[in-house]
């Protein structure tokens, strides 16, 4: 069970969170293309290293917040915000 | 003759057992390091007989000192199986024990009234048919099974049929009890695993340090290796046992094992032995990890070194000085180090006679062991020949790396030590001490571990990581196989020589081999056997075992019970306020999530009728209830519905759909403003959670300046629907104005679409809502959790005179779909978009921006090829089509589905809601529906959704 | 090109023989040198990369093709499976593809002279409220649409199939019917990838273990080949065949792709005596049960809750399997789990795989196989060998090109298949 720090609550299992994937910039919806649009929708880095991502902390303060995780080893450590 | 193994064919038929009910004629003296309470005596029954033993007793030292010899049957070739290691590790001792099945009874102590039998055996221990395999070993090659039962492919069941009474392992019972276990979390700063003498000094002076610290022993006592040495290590021995028991920072758990170390130090430590023979599962997140496991007894392989009095010398040394046993009469002992060294003199102390002591340092050695049913003669490289009851090797050692392989760490090949030891690579929050890492006396391996335990207790206050002093090696000779061929793994009766023919195969890598003759595969997880498979490996490949290297162990360290890792099953379940109401009133249970609700009271028909004729109240405080509030609700209420939310006016209801990003519906419900920057929204029951993340998605990560506070009242009110043409009379008898006073209900005064605070029963902070699901007229109240129960008994008293009815979700759902409402999730699918779902009058593309647009914009702009909802009246009014039916042109092309069915008591006549093709959505249009049984029936597309009121004159009155 | 190989055949009767004569069994496949051009280079040998270069052979005559894998052939994802096949899908594409497998897989042990051990025993997915039991209705009707066995059965007759299952009212989540498809079973997975793998040998393409492909080279938009381990290799087609790593390997060519990749995990408990014929699921509890001819019982779950390369397994999936297994089979609380594991799924956003075409010519997929892959390894390789060798995207596959995403064309399988073992 990996740890998440989180940044209001300090370090929790991660039970406590859901994963809230890797964070994408929303298109502007005025005058997005398909492409754009579903590649925000469907496409993702899944880079194996360090990623930045989301997560939400459910069984605590409903917030949302980034960190950074190295997906081989499961390493996490906090981002500035 | 003999067989593949060049050994003689294994007995059939094994000689009656000298053992006799009760007698001790391989029982020592009392030993100086006995852990028997002479005092106090067990009786317990072993294949049907009664033996006796001691307190203190493993179930096979007890056997032992009785005279028994053979406790198992091979997995293959049926051969009878003694003694090999007397520890937990022993793959010949696996035992039945009362239900309880694959019990290491050379591990198990003893207990009074022990039901103990042998489980692999057909069909007795005593005649084995099986041994007919035996003769056909030079057949039965392994993966032999892959070559063969080919033709024909449908016979192969059979063919596995009988493979599968070769299962080896004990037996289950349907109706077994699931019996109590429990679970511990402990929050600890240091966890030694394994207490020799580098264990036992890493946990003192990790505490001394000022560490909390648990020693987790896999034994019943604690002490490793010296439990079973000489006056010396003994004396030691008690001396840090003193120091342990001195220190009260040390929590000591015996017949325990750390099963698993998983990212973050998190570790799961299995307490096994507690009262009434469960285990407990702890939990521990433990700052810094101290692996102490010490080494493993590696056998050597040659021709009959399974037959049973063929032992390890850390084996004999247990036996005779933990169990007071005399494990034969005249022995062969073969030695490469000091154990073996020692084994030959525990056992000339208590009076074996060993006749020859081969020293593989001098480069003597074993060629075969012969003998039919148990050990007759050792044949020697020397040519010389003895006969002997008992045979005893150490030839050299295995490293239990499992935990560090679990913290991503490679085991390397020390040729001088001819063992794999752990890699450089381990986290800062893992130490290894003791045998382990390196050799020592047990004055150099406790040094290690006192500096091992002073580093970790550093570490886990946060010092920087420093390293530790390396522990070396002793030089020992690299001993696998002699020049003959044996087994490599007991328990899957895979032989060297099996090994040799899977390499020749192709299956020369050491994941290859393992995978095709199951080497390390069985219950000793690998411990005894693997060295030996990658050495053998190695000879037939040419190649040294650093190049092989070894197979990675998986977590569990050790075998863990499905019932200490589920503990108590702990699975929420909700009620609502009136569910023991419900219960009391004969409700018909539904499991709806983690809620139960009623789905009837008996007769749906009858309360749905209820509803249309006179009043219903349904019990729906599971529905989902968000408190928003702030300025900018209209602002978040516009981007996560896909309809328009700016100008409800405080007061007014309004109905609204969510959609995903990809445009695809997933929740639905009602929103009230209740004042001016306050609003309720509703949700589905299922669909709370969700909603509320998502709309603190929306507000934390793409607008934290929208002042909107969201919280979740779900079970904070109780709510209750009351339906039916008598409803306005209903509320109208206990609804108050919130300041008192009757209240106002009129058509005029609380329209359709509406939403008030009011008093229901007396109970202030109470909502009522002009809203409803049933098409009926219909009011939503929430009243205060609490109260929940009082407004719903006060309802049904009001409403006697005028029929009031409770009613269930089955009444609800015929309602709901005779005004042809959907249900997100049953009537849409993952890919309906709000378009196919019917709900294009909804959709407001001239918004700026709402999630989902783009989709249904893009959606809008083409021909719609995507599935409608229509409602579909099957030509056979009294035919229900199950939900799920095809719906189908031609012989078999799906061109849609039934969503919902139910037969209407209203109309008299069943109708549905279907998914179908746009080219038949058409009012009017004929399809044909595939019954479950094959049957086709025709129905018609309805003019609308609803089939009853369609125009909402009753909803609206 | 390598010459082709009679191999040894596999019988009853040459058993005997070398067992008599005491004469071993030749390599099932041989080691070679990594030449510098072929006409394919499949990456990954697993059962897809394998299966692919067993149907280019046998189906097309291409034979000078390289499979290359970074580790040993069957070590990924195809053999760390929990070995369950089923065709009983959701949507038509899905049912008509997977039923070509299971037809393939039927016939597997005679076509590669090689025992795979595929058993039919039946396979039943528990619905444990309303919701799930009209999903499995719909599957049903879907299914015999299509002439795949399945029907929905009641309570009685899952007790009859499973005494050990808990039928009761009183379980927190009460069976309330089942899914019952008798054409789904277990087979073993490892001898489906060696017997592809000696197939392959002896038809005359190479299998290069210990080989990792390190760049994928684009030259105006074509693929000319890989950069690996051992050197470079040109080829006028690429097919990427990888689990797990697949969106890395696509990369080097430049293809971004829709996946995620999550940790799957399974265990195994010690064997005891056989009590278990037929495959058991639960998607409401989230595992899914079978025993072994050894009689181990292997378990599995849903994919791990945040994407992740470690294959080092975690506490709490071994928790939440026990906790419900004994929900389901309360009597077996004494078994011990004896090994967990973990494989890597590539997640698609449709649960569908995605096949075919790139934008880069040449470079081809057969990837995004999340939990379902090895049942459709066959059907994907003969539909990839067909490809290949045809140039056009067969019918068959056609619903799980890459572009339908771009399009807005998802397959409809998520429903089914969140936990569809």
């Amino acid at each position: 069970m990996i740890r998440i720090p989180c940044p209001h609550c300090g370090p929790r299992n991660s039970s406590e969170f859901r994963y809230a994937g890797e964070g994408r910039p929303r298109p502007d919806v005025r005058n997005t293309t398909p492409p754009e649009w579903r590649g925000y929708l469907y496409e993702r880095q899944n880079a194996a290293g360090w990623v930045r991502e989301n997560w939400y902390h459910t069984a605590g303060c409903r917030r949302f917040f980034a960190i950074e995780r190295d997906t081989v080893s499961n390493e996490v450590r906090t981002v500035d915000r | 003759m003999l067989t593949e193994h060049g050994l003689r064919w294994p007995a059939a038929e094994l000689p009656r057992e000298a053992g006799r009910a009760i007698s001790a004629a391989y029982r020592l003296s009392p030993q100086p390091g006995e852990v028997l309470d002479r005092s106090r005596r067990f009786r317990f029954r072993w294949d049907g007989r009664d033996y006796e033993g001691f307190a203190g007793d493993t179930i096979v030292s007890a056997l032992l000192a009785s005279g028994v010899r053979y406790f198992s049957r091979s997995f293959k070739y049926a051969r009878p199986r003694g003694v090999l290691t007397a520890s937990f590790l022993d793959p010949n001792c696996t035992l039945q024990v009362g239900d309880e099945p694959n019990v290491r009874a050379a591990h198990r102590r003893l207990r009074a009234g022990m039901d103990v039998s042998p489980q692999n055996a057909w069909p007795s221990l005593r005649y084995d048919a099986r041994v007919v395999n035996s003769a056909l070993g030079r057949f039965l090659t392994a993966g032999f099974y892959y070559k063969t039962f080919m033709k024909p492919q449908r016979l192969w069941p059979v063919y596995s049929a009988v493979l599968a009474r070769f299962a080896s392992g004990g037996r289950t019972q349907p109706d077994a009890t699931h019996g109590y276990y429990d679970k511990r979390y402990a929050h600890l700063d240091v966890v030694v695993a394994g207490s020799g003498p580098a264990g036992l000094a890493a946990a003192v002076s990790a505490a001394r340090a000022g560490a909390r610290v648990m020693l987790v022993e896999e034994e019943y006592e604690i002490g490793g290796h010296l439990r079973w040495g000489g006056p010396a290590d003994l004396a030691r021995l008690a001396e840090l046992r003193a120091e342990v028991a001195a220190e009260p920072g040390v929590e000591v758990l015996a017949d325990s094992v750390v099963t698993g170390r998983y990212d973050d130090n998190w570790l799961a430590i299995l307490e096994r032995g507690r009262p009434g023979g469960g285990e407990r599962l702890i939990k521990a997140r433990a700052a810094t990890l101290v692996v102490a496991a010490g080494l493993v007894e590696r056998p050597f392989v040659f021709a009959g070194n399974d037959l049973p009095g063929v032992m390890l010398g850390t084996a004999v040394r247990r036996l005779i000085n933990l169990h007071a046993v005399r494990p034969g009469s005249r022995a062969v002992v073969l030695t490469g180090n000091d154990e073996g060294d020692a084994a030959a003199a525990d056992l000339r102390r208590v009076g074996v006679d060993v006749v020859r002591v081969a020293d593989a340092r001098r480069g003597e050695g074993i060629s075969r062991a012969t003998g039919r049913g148990s050990l007759r003669a050792v044949e020697l490289t020397d040519g010389s020949r003895h006969q002997v009851d008992l045979l005893v090797t150490s030839t050299g050692w295995t490293a239990p790396t499992s935990l560090l392989n679990m913290a991503a760490n490679r085991p390397v090949w020390d040729a001088t030590a001819a063992r794999f030891r752990p890699g450089s690579d381990l986290p800062d929050t893992v130490l290894a001490t003791g045998g382990i890492v390196g050799d020592g006396s047990t004055e150099e391996l406790a040094a290690h571990g006192e500096a091992v335990g002073r580093e970790a207790s550093a570490r886990a206050r946060g010092d920087r990581p420093a390293p530790v002093p390396p522990l070396g090696v002793h030089p020992h000779p690299a001993l696998f196989r002699g020049p003959t061929h044996g087994f490599v793994d007991f328990s899957e009766d895979v032989s060297s020589k099996d090994i040799l023919a899977a390499a020749a195969e192709g299956y020369d890598s050491s994941e290859l081999v393992k995978r095709f003759t199951t080497a390390t595969m069985g219950p000793s997880q690998g411990k005894l056997e693997v060295v030996n498979t990658v050495a053998v490996l190695g000879e037939a490949v040419g190649r040294d075992m650093a190049e092989l290297g070894t197979t990675v162990w998986r977590p569990p360290y050790a075998p863990i019970s499905l019932g200490a890792l589920a503990g108590r099953i702990f699975e929420p379940v909700r009620r609502t306020p009136m569910h023991g109401w419900h219960e009391a009133h004969g409700a018909v249970p539904l499991v709806a999530g983690q809620w139960i609700r009623p789905d009837s009271y008996g007769d749906p028909h009858a309360e749905a009728r209820a509803v249309r004729r006179a009043v219903g109240i349904i019990d729906v405080t599971p529905i989902g209830k968000l408190d928003l509030r702030g300025p900018d609700v209209p602002e978040l209420l516009n981007l996560v519905y896909v309809n328009k939310w700016s100008k409800l006016a405080v007061g007014s209801v309004r109905y609204g759909v969510m959609c995903a990003e990809d445009g695809v519906v997933f929740d639905d419900g009602v929103t009230g403003r209740l004042g001016e920057e306050h609003y309720l929204m509703s949700t589905t029951s299922s669909g709370a959670a969700t909603v509320e993340e998502w709309l603190e998605n929306w507000l934390q990560t793409e607008h934290p300046d929208w002042r909107v506070h969201v919280t979740a009242l779900t079970t904070a009110y109780a709510s209750i629907n009351i339906a039916g043409p008598q409803s306005r009379t209903l509320l109208s008898r206990i609804a108050e104005e919130p300041g008192g006073g009757r209240m106002a209900l009129s058509p005029e005064a609380f329209p359709y679409m509406r939403v008030r605070g009011c008093r229901i029963a007396g109970v202030d902070d109470s909502l009522a809502w002009r809203i409803g699901f049933t098409g009926e007229l219909s009011y939503e109240i929430h009243v205060p959790a609490s109260y929940g129960l009082h407004v719903w008994e006060a309802l049904l008293a009001a409403g006697e005179d005028l029929g009031a009815t409770p009613f269930g979700v089955e009444a609800q759902r015929i309602l709901r779909l005779e005004k042809g409402h959907l249900i997100v999730g049953q009537d849409t699918d993952g890919l309906t978009k709000a378009f196919s779902a019917g709900l294009a009058g909804l959709v407001k593309l001239d918004k700026d921006d709402f999630a989902g647009k783009p989709e249904l914009l893009w959606e809008s702009q083409g021909p719609i090829e995507s599935p409608r909802l229509v409602a579909l009246l099957p030509a056979d009014p009294m035919l229900v089509p199950a939900e799920g039916s095809q719906i189908v042109r031609g012989s078999a092309r799906i061109a849609g589905r039934v969503t919902s069915s139910r037969l209407s008591p209203e109309l008299g006549r069943s109708i549905c809601l279907a998914q179908v093709e746009a080219d038949l959505a058409e009012p009017g249009c004929v399809v044909t529906v595939v019954l479950p049984d094959r049957r086709r029936v025709r129905a018609t597309v309805a003019p609308q959704l609803a089939s009853v009121d369609p125009d909402g004159s009753r909803l609206r009155g | 090109m390598t010459p082709r190989a009679k191999p040894a055949r596999y019988s009853a009767g040459n058993l005997f023989r070398r067992g008599l004569t005491g004469s071993g069994w030749p390599r099932s496949w041989r080691e070679h040198d990594l030449k510098s051009s072929y006409d394919v280079v499949v990456i990954g040998a697993g059962v897809h990369g394998l299966a692919c270069a067993y149907y280019l052979a046998a189906n097309h005559d291409i034979t000078n093709v390289a499979v290359l894998d970074k580790g040993y052939l069957g070590g990924g994802g195809s053999g760390r499976n929990t070995a369950i096949l089923r065709s009983n899908y959701l949507t038509p594409e899905g049912v008509t593809f997977y039923d070509r497998s299971v037809k393939l897989y039927e016939n597997l042990a005679t076509e590669l002279n090689f025992n795979v051990m595929f058993e039919q025993r039946g396979h039943l997915t528990l619905a444990h409220n309303d919701g799930s039991l009209r999903t499995m209705r719909w599957r049903a009707e879907v299914n015999k649409l299509q002439g795949v066995d399945s029907e929905v059965i009641g309570p009685d007759e899952i007790k009859r199939l499973v005494p050990y299952l808990d039928v009761s009212s009183e379980a927190r989540y009460p069976i309330l019917g089942a899914l019952h498809h008798p054409p789904g079973g277990t087979i073993r997975h490892d001898a489906v990838n060696w017997g592809y793998a000696r197939a392959v040998d002896a038809l005359g393409a190479q299998i290069h273990q210990h080989t990792e492909v390190t760049g994928v080279d684009v030259e105006e938009g074509r693929v000319a080949g890989v950069t690996t381990s051992r050197g470079h290799v040109a080829a006028p087609v690429v097919v990427n065949c990888t689990a797990g790593w697949s969106s890395l390997v696509s990369a080097l060519a430049g293809v971004a792709l829709p996946i995620t990749t999550h940790p799957l995990q399974a265990a195994v408990t010690e064997p005891v005596k056989t009590f278990l014929r037929t495959v058991v699921v639960s998607g409401t509890l989230h595992v899914y049960v079978s025993q072994t001819d050894r009689g181990e019982l292997v378990f599995g779950a849903s994919v791990d809750p945040y994407p992740s390369y470690s294959m080092r397994g975690s506490l709490e999936f071994t928790e939440e399997l026990a906790g419900h297994v004994l929900e389901l089979m309360p009597g077996i609380a004494k078994l011990r789990l004896l090994r967990q594991w973990a494989g890597l799924c590539d997640m698609t956003p449709d649960y569908s795989p995605i096949m075919g075409a790139t934008p880069v010519d040449g470079f081809l997929l057969d990837v995004g196989w999340g939990t379902y892959g090895f049942k459709a390894g066959p059907v994907a390789g003969e539909a990839m060998a067909e490809m290949v060798a045809t140039g056009k995207t067969p019918e068959i596959i056609a619903a799980f090109d890459l572009a339908r995403f771009a399009d807005g064309r998802l397959v409809g399988e998520k429903g089914a298949a969140a936990v569809g073992h």
